[in-house]
């Protein structure tokens, strides 16, 4: 969850708003002021997410290798708990996902 | 905002200078500098792979005409900014500066850091954008530079038709438009404007308004895009989504 001050279009309040991703993809936000929620259209989304996760995978070893180069000792060092935290990420993702 | 400059008006072909722009880019993500606390700077939020922030440094990346970047900031936003300049513009030489109260504030220190380079004559023209339209293109980042060196400042507007008056209030002007950023100068023009405004206590909307008021150059209007949205409302996020998306799914 992600918060950051937008004008909701509903109350018109310049606020604090909650931010839910799936991923890499916007799935809700919700004005604290009033609670006005906007969201992606679910089956839209499920679409986009499977698009977009098929291209995280793909595009993957590639940024690990320009990750590792750029900043070698630091990338080695965080490899292992990035890797342990990758199924929590996903489940996450998912349980967002297929909560609506 | 004149369309065009007075020399063009005249009928006459501005003069075009014999080398390309050498351009600064001015990143403003210090937001309305005023705001601390947890909430997440706008510019610092995901956008389809990358920072709302970033998205206008991978427009840039590619165009030969910008040999220098100054990206304002505020305080405390100092670390997440570093972090995701390191990850998402790798290998740019970017300078991160503190910005003030108003983006005024925010465009004087950005000139104030570059003065060394536009003094020396190592940048010709300044592209002032706001962070907060990750959207603008690379095409209109290269056009407003082009426009500046040429006439001397650029900026993109998109006309406004349909307007009406309310409560009986007069009625509008011929044309309206709504100006854009990104917005490119003359560099010393526009450094000798900002420095007269300081010492007048000048404090403006946006960049065009100072040059009008205090550097005297030509500025034309270049059409602007609707898909260079400013991220305001919550749905202009997932307007931006949708936009980069149906480009390409191009993420690093």
């Amino acid at each position: 969850m992600t918060r950051a001050v937008l004008t909701c279009s509903a109350c018109g309040v310049e606020g604090e708003h909650e931010l839910r991703y799936a991923g890499r993809l916007l799935h809700s936000t919700c004005c604290l002021a009033c609670g006005h929620e906007v969201r992606h259209e679910p089956h839209d989304l499920r679409i986009a997410y499977v698009h977009d996760l098929a291209h995280r995978v793909a595009t993957k070893p590639g940024r690990l290798v320009r990750r590792a180069r750029r900043r070698p000792a630091s990338f080695w060092w965080d490899l292992p708990g990035a890797v342990l935290r990758q199924p929590r990420k996903l489940a996450g993702e998912l349980r967002t996902l297929f909560r609506d | 905002m004149p369309h065009s400059s007075p020399r063009e008006a005249r009928g006459r072909r501005p003069r075009r200078p014999g080398r390309a722009a050498r351009a600064a880019l001015v990143l403003l993500a210090a937001g309305s500098g005023t705001r601390v606390g947890a909430d997440t700077n706008k510019v610092l939020l995901p956008l389809a792979g990358r920072r709302v922030l970033t998205w206008s440094l991978t427009w840039t990346g590619g165009l030969a005409t910008v040999v220098d970047t100054v990206v304002v900031i505020r305080p405390s936003d100092r670390d997440r900014v570093v972090e995701a300049l390191s990850r998402e513009a790798p290998g740019r030489p970017v300078r991160v500066v503190t910005g003030g109260p108003t983006r005024h504030s925010s465009e004087l220190a950005a000139l104030t850091a570059l003065s060394p380079q536009i003094e020396a004559g190592a940048v010709d023209v300044v592209v002032v954008h706001d962070a907060a339209r990750p959207l603008a293109g690379r095409r209109l980042f290269a056009d407003v530079i082009d426009a500046a060196h040429v006439l001397g400042g650029a900026l993109p507007v998109l006309p406004q038709p349909g307007l009406l008056p309310v409560n009986g209030g007069a009625p509008p002007v011929e044309s309206l438009v709504t100006v854009q950023t990104p917005q490119a100068f003359r560099a010393l023009p526009l450094l000798e404007a900002y420095r007269a405004a300081a010492r007048e206590g000048f404090d403006g909307t946006d960049t065009a308004v100072c040059i009008q008021r205090f550097g005297g150059l030509p500025v034309r209007g270049l059409p602007g895009t609707a898909d260079n949205i400013k991220i305001t409302f919550p749905e202009d996020l997932f307007l931006a989504e949708r936009i980069l998306a149906a480009h390409q799914w191009h993420m690093p």
